[in-house]
């Protein structure tokens, strides 16, 4: 029983902040370098539930290294494109409509794990591979959102992003190392068709509820 | 176990804990009920009351007066304290409240985390530089907030006037004469001396109406509505040059932090707040009843922002419950 709570303990750290646009961030990039984005960055994947939450589902459905070595690559090489091209051209959306959008793609992991396409639908769910890139594009383009909303200064914009990113990057190595881990730990217990479906419907759950949160902040905002 | 438990009360302590003076309008009708609410978290939602005893002084300046607030006037909604006023003739008003000091202890490592958190990065660097980073710290704080609000449409200069609190902001131009694309000037005094070289955070929450164009500025804006701002440093003379990007409520915020010299404490602190609004979208004779439906919608709308604590334990919770029941069944 204590290695599933243990699962969950250390996620906890990684979700007490949330993620957005702090006080202290926006200090930290107005005194810093380009380190300081890369910080930033780093910082902001570690504590940005949402997307953990998706790479927990996408880890959960996947078994081996290699498999799991070639789904994050798409999802990275997926937000790259759009956190460094959305923000370079200046291209935003509202956040609240797109954080909507990456809860949707959190119900959607959760709800494919469990097999909600063959169940519901009577049909085989869409490539993976294709959706984890598309969702990484909407991932990426929460994460330019995100990084537009800070003011950049004058001057390196380009270096800034680039480094935001790669701060991004190593932010989700950071946060991935232990979760998959943990569950590969787990896949060896009696008790993890339990916890497997235990997390795949809280992912749908957060997902909704997130997606109710988001449009929320929208229409009444 | 101790130090995990001590780290995770200072964190919860230490977060989300600035202080704004806010309106649900910021232009008011003259001889009106309107109410003054006291952020105690972020500049968008309240997670605390403030304790009566707490204030050392609640101030209301208006038509050339300064006048004292009674704190029985103070109201708690849910986590937000609130002032009853009733205006009085048109002029521009200024309303403050500045808070006895208190002391907290901190680990070092959760010290020097506050520190970063909070853009105290002068004294960071200081003690970085001392060799200080190891050093456990006793801080003494307090914390001094205004607000600038328009009531009908004239005019007038109280918006000069000092509270001559420890640390506060002083315009050098009327907030209530600027438009979007103006700059405003303010003084940021400490113990009646301009405060060179001082970081100051400015933001705004920039008018928006959805349907129509989101003109969003996106450089004071966080996804969990943590408006927060650029960071400036004031000049020599203690002034600050803040560029009036778009229409919304306005805040600096600076938390000016020095080596103590008592003996049982290590650091002092000063936080000081000022939020005003411009223009807001709307025609400034239009007051209360005007433009509230905007203003308030948007408020509640940040107001309503879920503590992470509660996300996360909620969270857990559910995982739990989950678990054991599938766990049962299978």
């Amino acid at each position: 029983m204590g290695r599933f709570f243990t699962l969950l303990a250390l996620l906890l750290p990684l979700n007490l902040f949330a993620h957005g646009v702090s006080a202290g961030d926006q200090a930290t990039l107005s005194e810093g370098g380009l380190f300081a984005y890369l910080f930033v960055g780093a910082k902001h994947m570690v504590t940005g539930y949402d997307h953990l939450l998706f790479l927990v589902g996408v880890i959960f459905y996947l078994s081996g290294l290699r498999d799991i070595v070639r789904f994050v690559t798409v999802f990275t090489i997926g937000h790259s494109i759009t956190l460094i091209g959305a923000t370079y051209l200046g291209v935003r959306a509202d956040e609240h409509l797109i954080d909507a959008v990456i809860a949707l793609s959190v119900l959607y992991k959760g709800f494919e794990n469990l097999g909600g396409f063959k169940k519901l639908f009577g049909v085989t769910s869409p490539d993976l591979l294709l959706m984890v890139f598309l969702f990484g594009l909407i991932h990426g383009f929460g994460l330019s959102t995100r990084l537009q909303s800070f003011d950049l200064g004058g001057g390196g914009f380009l270096a800034k992003i680039v480094s935001f990113n790669v701060g991004v990057e190593l932010g989700q190595v950071a946060a991935l190392i232990p979760i998959v881990f943990l569950i590969t730990y787990l896949r060896e217990d009696e008790r993890y068709a339990a916890f497997y479906k235990a997390v795949n419907v809280y992912l749908i759950l957060a997902g909704v509820g997130l997606f109710v949160y988001q449009l929320n902040g929208y229409f009444g905002g | 176990m101790k130090k995990f438990i001590f780290g995770l009360v200072a964190l919860v302590a230490l977060s989300s804990h600035d202080m704004f003076l806010r309106l649900d309008t910021y232009f008011l009708a003259p001889d009106t009920a309107a109410t003054i609410l006291l952020y105690n978290g972020t500049f968008d939602r309240s997670d605390n009351t403030i304790d009566r005893n707490r204030m050392q002084d609640v101030s209301l300046v208006g038509n050339g007066q300064r006048m004292p607030v009674d704190t029985a006037a103070w109201t708690e909604r849910d986590s937000t304290t609130v002032l009853h006023i009733t205006t009085g003739v048109a002029g521009t008003y200024v309303a403050g409240v500045s808070t006895r000091p208190r002391n907290i202890a901190m680990a070092a490592e959760a010290f020097n985390n506050y520190l970063e958190h909070d853009g105290v990065v002068d004294m960071l660097a200081t003690r970085r530089q001392n060799g200080d980073l190891g050093k456990d710290a006793v801080e003494q704080y307090s914390k001094h907030v205004k607000t600038i609000f328009q009531v009908g449409e004239r005019r007038t200069d109280d918006w000069v006037t000092p509270l001559d609190y420890p640390i506060e902001f002083i315009p050098r131009s009327n907030p209530y004469d600027l438009q979007s694309g103006d700059s405003l000037v303010v003084l940021l005094r400490y113990r009646g001396e301009p405060l060179a070289d001082q970081l100051v955070l400015v933001g705004s929450d920039h008018a928006h109406a959805h349907g129509n164009d989101h003109d969003h500025s996106h450089s004071e804006e966080g996804e969990d509505h943590q408006h927060t701002g650029t960071g400036m440093r004031t000049a020599d003379d203690g002034t600050l040059t803040v560029p009036i990007t778009s229409d919304g409520t306005w805040h600096l915020r600076t938390i000016y932090m020095t080596e103590a010299a008592e003996e049982d404490l290590t650091h002092e602190s000063n936080w000081a707040t000022l939020t005003f609004a411009v223009d807001h979208g709307q025609s400034h004779d239009h007051a209360v009843g005007a433009n509230h439906d905007h203003d308030h919608s948007h408020e509640e709308a940040h107001d309503s922002g879920l503590p992470t604590f509660v996300y996360v334990l909620g969270s857990l919770l559910l995982v739990g419950t989950l678990f054991f029941f599938f766990n049962r069944k299978s």
